[in-house]
């Protein structure tokens, strides 16, 4: 049983949570304003990453530069935190680690194109279920992972002019109809065991409709737009924002110190929420922490931070709400790091940084059955990830959370056959 | 399709399994549905739960309300017997009364429609 804890913190009040998640998007504005005026081609560079198939892996910040790439994920950003104060939401650690998912995939593969359709077909759903919108708000943010076959069908040459738009509209309208559903659904292959579950069903739907389209003699074609070059500005950014986190949270919760250990009592298995169970203060300084630990492996590796390492990072900050910390993301990051250096991979390359990063998906087998176990699966989930790309053509971004599903699927019935008692 | 009562079932199924997993060998339950609600009983014979385990017990149940999270998490509910989803069944449920009488727990669950 999750056991609550009796945290002594200030009371905070859900508009004041929505104005700490507020300062994200804002600060990305005014970073990406100023970095607009030094580049001098916002407009084209907004308009390059509006109309690229967005097929991973399309780094926004190389298609459009640094400016509209950080503007683009303040926009999306800012709507949705406007969405979540119409339909006046407790922020809970589901409704952070979604907003924090969808601000990092605005680096790399979501614009305000190809998320649109998807929110429509939730709306369309929530009314044919005669349920509200903010019942479902929160896995129409996360199925924004599929939205590059929107793009795809809309921006690529699978279906003619002047039908491309509309068709890929009416299909994302689709997947938003049926994400709901769907990611319920495939809960129960994993238990639970992989946090990014709608990534998990995204690679499911991303394996169909590539398979489709395979099926009428059309590919996908895989494309590597990846910003390669200094990163020391958006380094500093994020360092800031995440010590920013810590000291809200010790503001909010004066004793974090203390309570912060508890944390590592819970494995982490979805439904982990840590505002409920620990308060605010301390799920924001383990936002913060995990923020500050990923720019830091990061930057040991020798990696650099662009669309997809943001990505990344802004999912690892978001969980810290929703099931992440330390003591069961370290282990599956250790052995990712392991089957790496086995396999002669390049440490420092955005793709195995990335798989180290998303691999913490499955932080609660680790959390669960320990740190060896918890190496092994990372182990393991390196040698899914790399290969499972190629089933769904590069429309799921959420590519390492369909890895993460299949590794935990497979291996904790195992674990389970080998465990006595009732 | 909103499966109602599978919903039912599966908050029924995560209790009980909880209860003979960790509590009991025996265990009744009774489920009343009407149209604007559902009430689920549950008796737990000779329970060795103490009152700081029943608190936390109502702590963990009587949460908020939360549609987002029963509608993305419902189908996790019952579904596992090495933990327990009590997080979700606080979301999906709108109020639920603990008591210890005569050696046994009674468990009184509302789910509003």
């Amino acid at each position: 049983m999750l056991i609550k804890k009796n945290i002594d913190e200030k009371p905070i009040h859900k508009s004041e949570v929505k104005k700490i998640l507020f300062i994200f998007p804002m600060v990305f504005l005014i970073f990406g304003i100023v970095m607009s005026i030094i580049s001098t081609d916002f407009i084209d560079g907004f308009v390059r990453i509006s109309k690229s198939p967005t097929i991973l892996i399309t780094d926004f910040l190389e298609l459009g530069g640094i400016g509209p790439a950080f503007i683009n994920a303040a926009i999306i950003g800012l709507i949705n935190l406007f969405l979540l104060k119409k339909f006046k939401m407790k922020i809970n650690g589901l409704l952070i680690a979604a907003f924090m998912t969808l601000l990092g995939f605005s680096f790399f593969g979501k614009n305000l194109i190809n998320i649109v359709p998807l929110y429509i077909g939730g709306y369309l759903y929530a009314k044919q279920q005669k349920i509200h919108m903010r019942d479902v708000i929160v896995i129409i943010m996360f199925s924004t992972g599929l939205s590059p076959i929107i793009s795809e069908l809309m921006f690529s040459s699978i279906i003619a002019e002047p039908y491309n738009i509309i068709f890929g509209f009416l299909v994302g309208i689709l997947i938003g109809y049926v994400i709901g559903p769907l990611s319920a659904h495939m809960l129960k292959f994993h238990e639970g065991y992989n946090l990014y579950n709608v990534g998990f069903t995204a690679g499911i739907v991303g394996t169909v409709f590539t398979s489709v389209l395979r099926a009428l003699d059309k590919e996908v074609e895989p494309v590597r737009i990846l910003y390669e070059r200094g990163d020391l500005h958006i380094k500093i950014l994020l360092t800031g924002l995440f010590l920013s986190l810590v000291i809200i949270g010790f503001w909010v919760n004066k004793n974090t110190l203390k309570d912060y250990k508890n944390i590592f009592t819970y494995s982490g298995r979805t439904v982990t929420d840590f505002t409920y169970l620990l308060g605010y203060g301390v799920t924001f300084v383990n936002m913060g922490i995990m923020g500050l630990l990923s720019v830091a492996l990061v930057t040991i590796l020798g990696g650099i931070l662009n669309g997809p390492v943001l990505a990344a990072i802004f999912t690892i900050v978001g969980f810290g709400a929703f099931g992440k910390h330390p003591k069961n993301t370290i282990p599956v990051m250790l052995g990712v790091i392991i089957a790496a250096v086995y396999l002669g991979l390049d440490l420092s390359s955005t793709g195995i940084i990335i798989s180290i990063l998303f691999a913490t998906t499955i932080a609660p087998i680790a959390g669960t059955h320990g740190p060896i176990i918890g190496i092994v699966a990372g182990m393991l989930h390196l040698a899914v990830v790399t290969n499972i790309g190629i089933v769904h053509g590069g429309i799921n971004l959420y590519n390492n959370g369909f890895s993460g599903g299949l590794v935990a699927g497979f291996l904790v019935p195992i674990i389970d056959a080998f465990k006595k008692g009732d | 399709m909103r499966h109602e009562v599978k919903k039912i079932c599966k908050i029924v199924d995560e209790l009980t399994t909880l209860l003979l997993k960790e509590d009991t060998d025996e265990v009744d339950f009774k489920i009343k549905k009407t149209d604007y609600e559902t009430i689920i009983y549950i008796t737990d014979y000779n329970t060795k739960y103490t009152p700081d385990h029943v608190e936390q017990l109502k702590q963990c149940l009587n949460v908020q309300r939360q549609h987002e999270v029963e509608e993305y998490y419902w189908q996790l509910v019952g579904e596992c017997d090495s933990d327990s989803e009590l997080t979700v069944i606080g979301a999906m449920i709108d109020s639920a009364e603990i008591e210890l009488k005569d050696g046994n727990l009674h468990l009184k669950i509302v789910r509003e429609k």
